[in-house]
C-alpha cells in the first residue's frame, strides 16, 4: 500500500486529492471528442474522406486509371496527385514544431522536407499516394480507391537501417541526399559528432575499467484510442477545421501556409482528445490539406479519420546505441562514447531531435555533465518502414536503456552498488554530485523495492523450482526542465468574474488526459480564495478555439499542468484590484483603503463599513468583470528534477517470461500540482512501458517489407490482468522557478521502466536483455549465452 | 433475422425502436454504427472496430457485448442499453467518476475507454454482485486504457462493490 503524498507547502487545493473536474462527463460518455462531433447528425451532407495507400514498401504510381470511381454514385470528388493544385503544393514535413508554433520558414527542421501532401511515390508500405476520395459513406469512398487501376514500379527496398547506410543501397529520398540515406545535418542539433569535450583517449588509456555496452529500443505505437483526424468545412472563404491533434495555433499556421491562407480565414477547434502520447506531434499533418481541398471542391463538410490500422502512422523513434564508458578504482565515471543510429523509418520527422537533441543538449547537461570527457555521434537513417514520429519520452527512453545497463555493470565492475554509482558522478549542469534530487529518488526507492534483498548477479535460489528473482533500477533527468519551457514562448490566460462570483476560465490547452485542466482549476481556486470561492464555482472552457480563444498550449510531458497555474497570481492580482476599484468608488474612498477577505470588501479604516462581492457586482452593471494576462515562462536555470524505476521480476529460466512483481516509480515533481493526477501518470506510464519493454512490437515481413500487425489483436497493449503492483511516488525535492517550481512527469514516467526491468533480469539470472521487447524468445536466447559462458569458462579452469 | 427487408424492433434504453430495413437501417451496418451514427449514442466509443479493445461495449439483454463486432440486426427483439441508458446517479457511474484515494491515482484520464469499461463493469455485476479483485481483474480484462488507469478502475469497482454490502 503506497503511502499518502504531502505536500511541501500545503495549500487547499493545489496539490490535493480529489477527483477530476471532467470525471462524471468522461464517465458517463458525455464528453466530445472529435468523433462525437464530425458526424452526418451534426453536419448534414458530411462526406468520408480516404486516401489510397501504397501495398508495397518502395514504389512510383507511373499510371494511375481513376475514371471509375469517378464515375461511381455517391463519390463527390476524386483528387489526383497530378491534378495542378495538388502539384502546386508546397514539399513539407509532419514535423514543424515540438510545441511553439512554427511557420513554414520557421520549421524546425527546413533540410528534411521530405513529404509531398499526395505524391506518386510511396515510401513505406501503407504510404498515402495518389488519390483521395470523398464520398458519402466509408465503404463507398472504398469502393471507389478500389475501383483505381493503378500501374506500379516496384522499387528496391531496405528495412535495416544498419544496411542502408551503406554504398549501393536503394536511395530512399534523393531529392533529400540523391546519394545517400544518412539524413544531413542540420542547425538544430548539430553535426554528426555533436557532442566533445575532454580527451576521451586519455580517459579510456587511463581508466580501471572499461564497459562496453549496445541497446536497441524499437518502434512502439501511440496507440491512442481516439484515432487521428479531422472535419474541414469551408463557409465562402473562411475554413473550420475539428481536429484531435493537440495543438490548435500549430494547425491553425500550418493550414494557413500550406494552403496561402490568411490566419484570420483559418478557425481550428480542439475538443477533448482520446489519448496522444506524442502522437504526431502538434498539428503538421497533410490529411489536413487534402481534406481541406476535397471539402473546398465538393462544398460540403468532408471528415477524414484514420481506421486502427491507418493510425500505425508513426511511432517511437527506434535507435540503437552503442556506448563505451570508462571509470576508476575510486568509482568516478571518467569518460562515455555514445555511438547512435536512428531509423526514420520513411520520413525524417523528430528523429533528429530523439537522437542528438535528447542526447546533447538534454542529457548532457541535464545528467552526465560532471563527466570530465564525452563524445557523442549519431546518424538518423531513412529506412523503408513506418515513419518515425514522436512518443512520448521522444529519445529518453533509448538512451537510457544504453546507459544504465553500462552503470549497472561498471558498478559490478567496481565492487559497488549501481545506486551509489549513480549518486556519485550523475547530476546537472549547475550542481555538482551527490544532486539532492538523484539522491533522495534513488533512496526511497531503493527502499521501497526492499533493495537490501537484492543478492548479487546470478546468485539467487530458483524459486518454485524454475524462477529466479532479481531487482533492478534505472534513473534519468526530467526533461523540459532546464529551460524552463522556455521554447514556448508566450503563455496566455483569460478570466471572466461573473455578476454572482463564478469563474470563466479561459486556460485554453486541448485536454489529452494529463490532468491539466483541472491544475488550472485548482490554481485559479486557489488565487481566487479572496472572492470565497471553490472549483465548483470555476467553469474551465473546454474546447481550444483559435477565433473564441486564447493561444492553447501544447500538452507535453503534463507541463501544462502548471503552465496555466504560473499566471494566476498576476490574473487574481489585477482582477481584485478591478473589485477594490469598484468597492472604492461605491463606499467613496481610495483604493488603497479597501481590502477584500472571504467574499467581502472593506475599508481598511473602519471594517464595520463592508459588503459582500456578490451584493457590491450585483449592483453595478452585470457585465462579466474580464482580466487577460500573458507571460514568458520563467527563464532563470534552477537545475533540473530526477526520477527512477524500482523493478522486482522472477524470470521463469525454463519458459524465458518475466514475471513482473512490483515497480516503484518516483518522480521528483518539484510541486505536485494535483496528487491524484500526478499519481495516474505514475502509474499509467508503467503500463504503457510495460507494453513496450514486454510485449509490443511492430513486425514486418521481411521478404516483402509488409507490416503484419497494424492491428490491436497482434499488437499486444496491455491489459489490466498484466499489471503488476505498481507503488507511485511523487515527490517535491527540486525547486523550479516561479510560484510553483513545479515540471511536467508524464514522459519521464516511461523511461527508465524497460531499463530497470532489464537490469532486474540480469540480476536475478545473468543474462542480458538489451533489445526491446524483452519477448521469452530473447530471454531464453541470453539465458543460453550465460550457460555457454559459464562452460566455457569451466573448460578454461578444467584445462 | 429478416431476409433484408420488413422491420426490426429493438429497446434501446428503455425506448423502442421500429427500424424499417432498408431505411432506417441496413443489413450490413454494425450496432455500433446504428448507436452512435443514426441514434446519436456517442458515449459507444469506437477506438479498435475489430473487438480487440472494449470501447464500444454495450448490454445487449443485461450482457456485456462489443457492439462494433455485431450486426444491427442480431438485436433484433432484444435490449440494448448503452451508458446513457444508465441513471444520472448510477453508482458505477459515480465510483469511476470520484475515484481519488492516494495510491491510486485517476480512473481514468482521456477517458475514452471510460463508458466501455462502465458498461463492462455493469455486466460483471449483472453476473456477480461481489467479485474480488481477481474477478474484477479477469472481468476487465477485454477493455485497454491506454493510459494505463488500470489499479484505480479496479478500486473503483471494489467501491461500488462494498457499497453494495454496507
Amino acid at each position: 500500500m503506497s503511502r499518502q503524498f504531502e505536500p511541501r507547502k500545503p495549500r487547499q487545493f493545489v496539490g490535493s486529492y480529489r477527483p477530476k473536474i471532467e470525471g462524471y462527463q468522461k464517465a458517463s460518455g458525455s464528453s466530445e471528442f472529435l468523433d462525437d462531433i464530425a458526424s452526418g447528425l451534426r453536419f448534414p451532407g458530411m462526406l468520408h474522406a480516404k486516401v489510397l495507400r501504397s501495398p508495397f514498401p518502395h514504389a512510383i504510381i507511373k499510371n494511375l486509371d481513376t475514371s471509375a470511381a469517378e464515375k461511381m454514385p455517391g463519390v463527390h470528388v476524386v483528387l489526383r496527385y497530378d491534378d495542378p493544385e495538388i502539384e502546386a503544393l508546397k514539399p513539407t514535413t509532419n514535423s514543424w514544431t515540438s510545441f511553439n508554433t512554427a511557420a513554414y520558414d520557421t520549421m524546425y527542421y527546413p533540410n528534411y522536407r521530405d513529404r509531398k501532401v499526395l505524391g506518386a511515390k510511396a515510401h513505406y508500405s501503407g504510404d498515402q499516394v495518389g488519390a483521395v476520395v470523398a464520398a458519402e459513406t466509408e465503404e463507398i469512398a472504398y469502393d471507389a480507391l478500389k475501383s483505381m487501376k493503378v500501374q506500379w514500379e516496384e522499387l528496391a527496398f531496405e528495412l535495416d537501417p544498419k544496411e542502408a547506410m551503406k554504398k549501393g543501397a536503394p536511395v530512399i529520398h534523393p531529392e533529400i541526399d540523391p546519394k545517400s540515406n544518412i539524413l544531413p545535418c542540420e542547425e538544430l542539433c548539430g553535426p554528426d559528432v555533436f557532442r566533445v569535450r575532454g580527451d576521451l583517449d586519455n580517459a579510456f588509456a587511463n581508466a580501471d575499467e572499461i564497459v562496453e555496452v549496445q541497446s536497441d529500443y524499437h518502434f512502439a505505437d501511440q496507440g491512442c484510442l481516439d484515432t487521428r483526424g479531422c472535419l474541414l468545412n469551408w463557409h465562402k472563404d473562411e475554413l473550420t477545421c475539428w481536429t484531435n491533434l493537440y495543438q490548435a495555433d500549430q494547425t491553425r499556421m500550418y493550414i494557413a501556409q500550406m494552403l496561402d491562407m490568411k490566419l484570420h480565414k483559418v478557425r481550428v477547434i480542439c475538443p477533448y482528445i482520446g489519448g496522444s502520447f506524442g502522437r504526431s506531434n502538434t498539428g503538421d499533418q497533410s490529411y489536413y490539406i487534402f481534406t481541406a481541398i476535397a471539402a473546398q471542391r465538393a462544398k460540403r463538410p468532408v471528415k477524414y479519420k484514420h481506421t486502427r490500422q491507418e493510425d500505425f502512422h508513426d511511432t517511437r523513434n527506434a535507435i540503437e546505441w552503442t556506448l563505451k564508458m570508462s571509470a576508476t578504482k575510486d568509482g568516478s565515471i571518467t569518460g562515455c562514447y555514445f555511438n547512435g543510429i536512428g531509423d526514420a523509418g520513411a520520413y525524417s520527422e523528430h528523429t533528429i531531435a530523439a537522437l542528438k537533441f535528447m542526447t546533447g543538449f538534454e542529457m548532457d547537461e541535464c545528467l552526465l555533465h560532471h563527466i570530465p570527457n564525452m563524445k557523442m555521434e549519431g546518424y538518423g537513417v531513412y529506412t523503408n518502414k513506418i515513419p518515425s514520429g514522436c512518443k512520448r519520452g521522444i529519445g529518453n527512453n533509448q538512451l537510457n536503456m544504453a546507459l544504465f545497463i553500462a552503470v549497472e555493470l561498471m558498478a559490478e565492475k567496481l565492487g559497488m552498488d549501481p545506486i551509489d554509482l549513480a549518486i556519485k558522478n550523475f547530476s546537472h549542469e549547475w550542481e555538482p554530485p551527490p544532486n539532492k534530487s538523484v539522491t533522495a529518488v534513488l533512496r526511497e526507492g531503493a527502499q521501497r523495492i526492499g533493495w537490501e534483498k537484492r543478492l548479487p548477479t546470478n546468485q539467487g535460489p530458483l524459486i518454485d523450482g524454475r524462477c529466479k528473482k532479481g531487482f533492478g533500477f534505472s534513473l534519468h533527468d526530467g526533461w523540459h526542465t532546464a529551460w524552463q519551457e522556455e521554447p514556448r514562448g508566450m503563455v496566455q490566460l483569460g478570466l471572466r468574474l461573473n455578476p454572482d462570483l463564478s469563474v470563466i476560465l479561459d486556460a485554453p490547452m486541448a485536454e489529452t488526459g494529463c490532468g491539466s485542466n483541472s491544475c488550472a482549476v485548482w490554481a485559479c481556486a486557489d488565487h481566487l480564495g479572496f472572492l470565497g470561492i471553490t472549483p465548483e464555482d470555476i467553469k474551465w472552457v473546454e474546447k481550444a478555439d483559435t477565433e473564441t480563444g486564447l493561444k492553447d498550449m501544447v500538452q507535453t510531458d503534463s507541463s501544462v499542468s502548471y503552465l496555466h497555474a504560473e499566471l494566476m497570481p498576476e490574473a487574481a492580482a489585477k482582477l481584485k484590484i478591478k473589485i477594490l476599484a469598484m468597492a472604492a468608488k461605491k463606499f467613496e474612498q481610495s483604493i488603497e483603503n479597501m481590502d477584500i477577505e472571504n467574499g467581502r470588501v472593506f475599508v481598511r479604516s473602519d471594517p464595520d463599513k463592508n459588503m459582500s462581492i456578490k451584493e457590491l457586482l450585483w449592483n453595478e452593471t452585470l457585465v462579466p468583470i474580464p482580466v487577460m494576462v500573458e507571460k514568458l515562462t520563467p527563464l532563470d536555470k534552477t537545475g533540473v528534477p530526477y526520477e527512477a524505476t524500482f523493478a522486482e521480476v522472477d524470470v521463469d529460466i525454463e519458459l524465458g517470461r518475466i514475471h513482473v512483481k512490483k515497480i516503484v516509480q518516483l518522480n521528483d515533481c518539484g510541486t505536485v500540482m494535483y496528487a491524484t493526477g500526478a499519481e495516474a501518470q505514475l502509474i499509467g506510464g508503467q503500463a504503457m512501458a510495460l507494453g513496450e519493454a514486454l510485449t509490443e512490437e511492430i513486425v514486418y515481413d521481411k521478404t516483402t517489407g509488409i507490416p503484419l500487425n497494424f492491428n490491436w489483436v497482434d499488437y499486444l497493449i496491455p491489459t489490466m490482468l498484466d499489471m503488476p503492483d505498481i507503488e507511485p511516488v511523487a515527490m517535491e525535492v527540486w525547486e523550479g522557478a516561479g510560484e510553483y517550481g513545479a515540471c511536467g512527469i508524464g514522459e519521464s514516467v516511461t523511461t527508465c521502466t524497460a531499463r530497470a526491468i532489464a537490469n532486474a533480469v540480469y540480476n536475478a539470472t545473468g543474462a542480458r536483455v538489451d533489445a526491446t521487447p524483452f519477448k521469452p524468445e530473447k530471454v531464453l536466447a541470453a539465458l543460453d549465452a550465460v550457460d555457454r559462458a559459464g562452460c566455457a569458462q569451466k573448460e578454461e579452469v578444467g584445462n | 433475422m429478416k431476409n433484408g427487408q420488413g422491420t426490426i424492433k429493438i429497446t434501446i434504453n428503455g425506448a423502442l425502436h421500429e427500424l424499417m430495413i432498408g431505411r432506417d437501417i441496413e443489413p450490413s451496418e454494425t450496432l455500433s454504427y446504428l448507436l452512435r451514427e443514426k441514434l446519436g449514442l456517442t458515449g459507444v466509443k469506437i477506438a479498435c472496430d475489430q473487438g480487440a479493445c472494449g470501447a464500444c461495449t454495450v448490454l445487449l439483454d443485461g450482457k456485456a457485448v462489443l457492439s462494433c463486432m455485431i450486426l444491427a440486426m442480431a438485436a433484433d427483439g432484444r435490449e440494448v442499453v448503452t451508458v446513457e441508458g444508465l441513471g444520472d446517479n448510477d453508482p458505477v457511474i459515480q465510483a469511476f467518476a470520484e475515484q481519488s484515494e492516494p495510491g491510486y491515482g485517476t480512473a481514468m484520464q482521456c477517458g475514452f475507454c471510460t463508458p466501455g469499461f462502465v458498461m463492462a463493469t455493469k455486466s460483471l455485476l449483472n453476473e456477480n454482485p461481489s467479485p474480488d479483485l481477481d474477478e474484477i481483474k479477469l472481468g476487465l480484462s477485454g477493455n485497454l486504457c491506454r493510459c494505463g488507469c488500470y489499479p484505480a478502475v479496479a478500486r473503483a469497482v471494489e467501491r461500488v462493490v462494498n457499497q453494495g454490502v454496507e
